[in-house]
């Protein structure tokens, strides 16, 4: 088919109520085969541009749409959702709640109940896609029960299990630690490459996916370009850490994988020698500690004889796998999760939850409950009979200006500052963070790195738990790798991350230990 | 929810049962009859039970039947502190005392019933006109873990935020969140069902439950034993209700005993690993 | 080609052409079905003085016609506010709210009070008595699945819970939170009775000893109205009141936000409120 798999001419799109448009004038044409990466800030128009492709933008949204999306050859205007379910799928960001049927099996037939394939074609389909994604083992499992990594290949089984050849996916490894998203791109790459699929997704860690894409969309406010990946991101002035470097340096095109940086580095001279063992221990005054603690889930160790002590003016960074114990750490330090053994302090007492130790957790919408973000800091304050006002605490997160914003019309990275603001009004002296780059994007990190180093400099202290590995590099004075609830690894960024196949940074996968962020090395170069 | 209990016979053969059984139970209040029909369910439900948690629903039901029991007689002795409601002779106690046992033994089939059934199987079950329902209850059921791990999760950051979590006055802060993430699942689950077809209004189903030889056997003798029951009841013999004024030693008619024999089946049968 | 458009209607609903020209014929069928459901619910009230003299072997039989009735009207409801197809967005918050609903009545009951009703109240009177009387049903449904209450029973409790959600559909709005609040605190007050009401009517049935508050197949209907009141107020009034001022505190409570919260999202999914 010469026409291409989707082709955008002329688009444009206003949702209900927004004052501008989340879509101006878009033409683009993918054709089939493309594996495209959707890159751009937050309300660029990304989520829009993917959900128009299938008719959600407008029929399931409402708003006004111009111009004309052509899927598989047919009209998104003329045709619902439902009715393009035969040539393309999609995958949204929450995978887990997207499951309609709770058997694993069921699910990936669940979409060909709805367009009448006959049983004995369904069940062969089922079979083909329970290897294609490698989900044998999982069959019979409840979607509800099996990993994050685990749900993510269901819903892209029980979305291509119709048989459609173009499937969009919406962020695939927000969820997902450093392995579990390099799983889900190979079997999409294969899914390219062998079966000739057409697949776009959006993603903000582009360290994560633009070494796999053969086409990016740059996304301005609402305005596309199409092209090679390197001139995209460079034009939008992001792009994995191999790429700023590349463009620190002036090396053209820039390279998007750690493959290409390494080639292209062979001719670089690096004078001063990577930074090793400066782990800082903040200005020394112990603030938080565990003692052998063990902590157990059913009878399981969930944490095994831990030893942390976390000084005043110390950022933390707590890494491993999901399952790992992460979440439980932060749990246990907080003091909601009671030792089985060993001790918890912080300031030399078991840590009051909300008062000595503060908790932003993963999911912002937890926890806000109000309807504008200074009545969420107010919530905080008030609990702790302090009558101040919000504004202090908006503008250390740099949210000042959304004051008076419902916080569920706010960007997901927007609702994380907000809820980080909310949580660190209880001014308790160790704050701790639950995977905070879910859905943040670069404008939104920044201010949320900023912000923690300020309040580092005021001689208080942070654990941040994350898989973000660029963000353990950037803002980490202190890396703690957790494995199997053990402490397999404690030191400064520079020599933990260095020594690690999995989080290592991309920098330290080029230049070798030490090497955290292209500022540094584009400092180092003769 | 997490261990999927094993289907044994198609959900509609235990359907029927569960309403012969029920039906049998209503139309006698004879003792003999409730008491062998309770022991019945009782073999029933200890040879087929589906997973221990249904072994705890089994008991509740067991636990019911018997306050119903206690209740529904100790009615009887209301006469004794409220005169105006009648006297209380042994006559009105028996006769209470079999009502009740009739409850409770209703009470313990469904228990069986409940104890063996997979929720989803019976979801599945339900005609192509009532898809939709079935599914949205089918789904409630599948995200209802979910929502409750949800409740506790929201409970435990607003804590860790410094909010109180006890007393009427944190319920909103506890309520909201827990609603607005349901609501934000609403929309990307409807977003999913519909990019997925949902509703293009041709239907085809995916591994149907077939029915095996033994549970056709299982309805058919289930339908036979209520019908034995609707026959003595129309026809008035065996003696459904034993006179209580005075109080007469009720006789099991042998018919109506293998009948409920019957019921057993179940039982008996085994399962043909079923889909 | 650069010509904008309105969204077409989603969920278009297939409907034979006089119910599309006259939906007020829809709504009038379904206000007829709900009457008659609610008389047939009051059948112990009714039929004793036509089948006065028959055999008194079948005066028992009473619960059971009383179940097949509630199924049949339940299956003839959904059938109607089903007809045409639910679509994706209604079928998607029947299953999260029903979930809540699930949530709800585990740890919640104090008595004849259960949190559960919270969510029929508000969901209800958020979108609609169709919605209302759906989520009633099915949350009641998935529930008994959920809980292993399956029973004869369940049809009947399906009927009750939905018309508790139809009812705070059909509530006036009135002018701002305070009266909406009141009304529908009010109303889960009624509610809270009214349920208990309908319910004790499956079971009262059972209870035919004779005495004055035992149901009679050969009494007249003001006899047998006035024994069952006295069984309602024996058996269930304190029970209920538990009910009807736990709907009311926690409707004044988390109502204003919750409700907020539901109509934020009715306006962002674009849910036709009916």
């Amino acid at each position: 088919m010469t026409a291409g798999a989707i082709r955008y001419e002329g688009v444009s799109f206003t949702y209900p109520d927004a004052e501008r448009p989340a879509l101006t004038d878009v033409g683009v044409a993918l054709p089939e085969g493309t594996f495209a990466l959707a890159a751009g800030p937050t309300g660029a128009g990304k989520s829009t541009f993917l959900r128009a492709a299938n008719g959600l933008v407008p029929h399931f949204t409402g708003g006004r749409f111009s111009g004309r999306v052509t899927t598989g050859g047919r009209d998104t205007l003329e045709h619902a959702p439902r009715a393009l379910a035969d040539v393309i799928a999609f995958v949204p960001q929450d995978p887990a709640a997207s499951f309609v049927v709770d058997r694993v099996e069921d699910e990936l037939a669940y979409g060909m109940e709805n367009l009448g394939v006959d049983a004995t074609h369904m069940r062969r389909r089922v079979e083909e896609m329970l290897d294609l994604l490698d989900l044998a083992a999982l069959r019979d499992r409840s979607v509800r029960t099996i990993s994050g990594g685990e749900q993510q290949r269901v819903a892209i089984a029980a979305a291509l299990a119709a048989g459609p050849r173009i499937l969009i996916l919406d962020e695939p490894t927000s969820q997902l630690d450093p392995q579990g998203a390099e799983d889900v791109m190979a079997a999409l790459q294969r899914l390219v490459h062998d079966h000739g699929m057409t697949v776009v997704l959006a993603e903000h860690r582009l360290e994560r996916v633009a070494g796999w894409v053969d086409l990016a969309l740059g996304f301005d406010r609402g305005r596309v370009r199409a092209g090679d990946p390197s001139s995209v991101l460079r034009e939008l002035g992001v792009g994995p850490p191999v790429a700023r470097l590349g463009r620190l340096i002036g090396w053209d095109p820039a390279p998007l994988t750690v493959r290409a940086a390494r080639r292209a580095a062979r001719s670089l001279q690096l004078v001063a020698p990577p930074a090793h063992g400066t782990s800082s221990n903040g200005d020394g005054r112990l603030l938080a500690e565990a003692k052998g603690l063990t902590v157990r889930y059913d009878g399981r160790p969930a944490l095994r004889d831990i030893d942390l002590r976390v000084h005043a003016g110390e950022i933390v960074t707590v890494m491993g796998r999901n399952g790992a114990g992460k979440s439980t750490l932060l749990g246990a330090l907080a003091g909601v999760r009671d030792p089985a053994a060993g001790t918890v302090t912080v300031k030399g007492r078991t840590p009051r939850p909300g008062v000595d130790a503060a908790l932003c957790p993963q999911d912002p919408d937890r926890i806000l409950f109000t309807d504008s973000v200074r009545a969420e800091v107010d919530a905080t304050l008030h609990a702790r009979g302090d009558v101040g006002p919000a504004d202090p605490w908006l503008e250390r997160l740099g949210i000042a200006e959304l004051a008076e914003h419902h916080p569920r019309d706010l960007s997901a990275g927007q609702r994380l500052l907000v809820a980080t603001a909310a949580t660190a009004a209880t001014d308790a002296p160790l704050l701790l963070l639950d995977e905070p780059t879910r859905g943040l994007d670069p404008d939104a990190k920044t201010r949320l790195v900023r912000f923690l180093r300020a309040r580092a400099a005021d001689g208080l202290a942070a654990i941040v738990a994350t898989h973000d590995v660029e963000l353990a590099a950037a803002v980490g004075t202190r890396v703690v790798m957790l494995g199997a609830g053990e402490i397999v690894a404690d030191g400064d960024p520079g020599s933990v991350l260095g020594d690690s196949y999995v989080f290592a940074p991309q920098m330290t996968r080029v230049f070798g230990p030490g090497w955290l962020t292209p500022e540094q090395v584009a400092a180092a170069i003769a | 929810m997490s261990v999927r209990p094993t289907q044994t016979f198609h959900p509609a053969a235990w359907i029927v049962w569960a309403t012969c059984a029920g039906f049998v139970a209503f139309v006698t209040t004879d003792p003999v009859y409730l008491v062998l029909l309770i022991a019945v369910s009782w073999f029933v439900h200890a040879s087929n039970r589906a997973t221990t948690a249904s072994d705890r629903s089994f008991r509740v039901f067991l636990i019911a039947g018997l306050v119903a029991l206690v209740l529904r007689t100790s009615l009887a002795f209301l006469g004794a502190v409220v005169p105006s409601i009648g006297a209380v002779t042994s006559a009105t106690i028996a006769f209470a005392f079999l009502e009740g046992l009739r409850l409770a033994t209703i009470l313990v089939v469904f228990g069986t019933f409940n104890a063996v059934t997979d929720p989803f199987g019976l979801v599945r079950m339900a005609p192509r006109r009532f898809h939709e329902p079935a599914l949205a209850a089918a789904l409630a059921l599948s995200i209802a873990p979910r929502t409750i791990a949800s409740v506790g999760d929201v409970r435990e950051a607003q804590r860790l935020r410094g909010l109180p979590v006890s007393g009427l006055r944190s319920l909103p802060s506890l309520a909201v969140p827990v609603l607005e993430r349901g609501m934000e699942e609403a929309s990307t689950l409807a977003e999913s069902m519909d990019a997925r077809g949902h509703g293009r209004g041709r239907r085809s189903r995916y591994r149907p439950q077939r029915w095996s030889v033994a549970a056709i056997a299982v309805a058919a003798t289930a339908v036979v034993a209520a019908a034995a029951f609707l026959s003595a009841s129309i026809a008035g013999w065996g003696g459904l209700h034993p006179a209580t004024a005075p109080i007469a030693w009720p006789q099991g008619d042998p018919r109506l005993l293998v009948a409920i024999a019957l019921l057993a089946t179940p039982g008996f049968l085994r399962t043909d690993g079923a889909p | 080609m650069n010509v904008a458009v309105e969204t077409p209607r989603v969920d278009p609903v297939v409907r034979p052409p006089w119910l599309a020209r006259a939906p007020r014929v829809r709504t009038g069928l379904l206000v007829v079905a709900n009457l008659l459901g609610l008389a047939a619910f009051f059948w112990p009230f009714v039929v004793p003085s036509l089948v006065r003299a028959s055999d008194e072997n079948h005066g028992g039989d009473g619960p059971w016609i009383l179940v097949a009735l509630a199924a049949i009207l339940l299956a003839l409801l959904f059938l109607e506010l089903g007809r045409g197809g639910l679509g994706p967005k209604t079928v998607a918050l029947l299953g999260v709210l029903g979930a809540a609903m699930v949530a709800l009545r585990l740890p919640g009951f104090v008595a004849g009070f259960s949190a559960m009703f919270i969510v029929v109240l508000i969901a209800g009177n958020a979108f609609g008595p169709s919605f209302g009387f759906l989520l009633g049903a099915v949350g009641t449904f998935a529930s008994g699945l959920f809980l292993g209450g399956l029973g004869p029973w369940l049809p009947f409790q399906m009927v009750a819970v939905g018309w508790v959600g139809a009812g705070a559909g059909l509530l006036p709005h009135g002018n701002g939170w305070t009266a909406r609040i009141a009304w529908l605190a009010g109303y889960g007050i009624a509610s809270g009775y009214a349920f208990g009401m309908i319910m004790g009517l499956w079971f009262w049935p059972f209870l035919t000893d004779g005495s004055p508050l035992a149901w009679s197949p050969t009494a007249g209907a003001a006899m047998n109205l006035r024994h069952y009141l006295a069984f309602y107020a024996v058996d269930a009034f304190v029970w209920d009141s538990f009910r009807a001022v736990g709907n009311a505190v926690l409707v004044v409570v988390v109502g204003r936000p919750l409700l907020g919260a539901l109509d934020r999202a009715a306006r962002r999914m674009r849910l036709d409120v009916i």
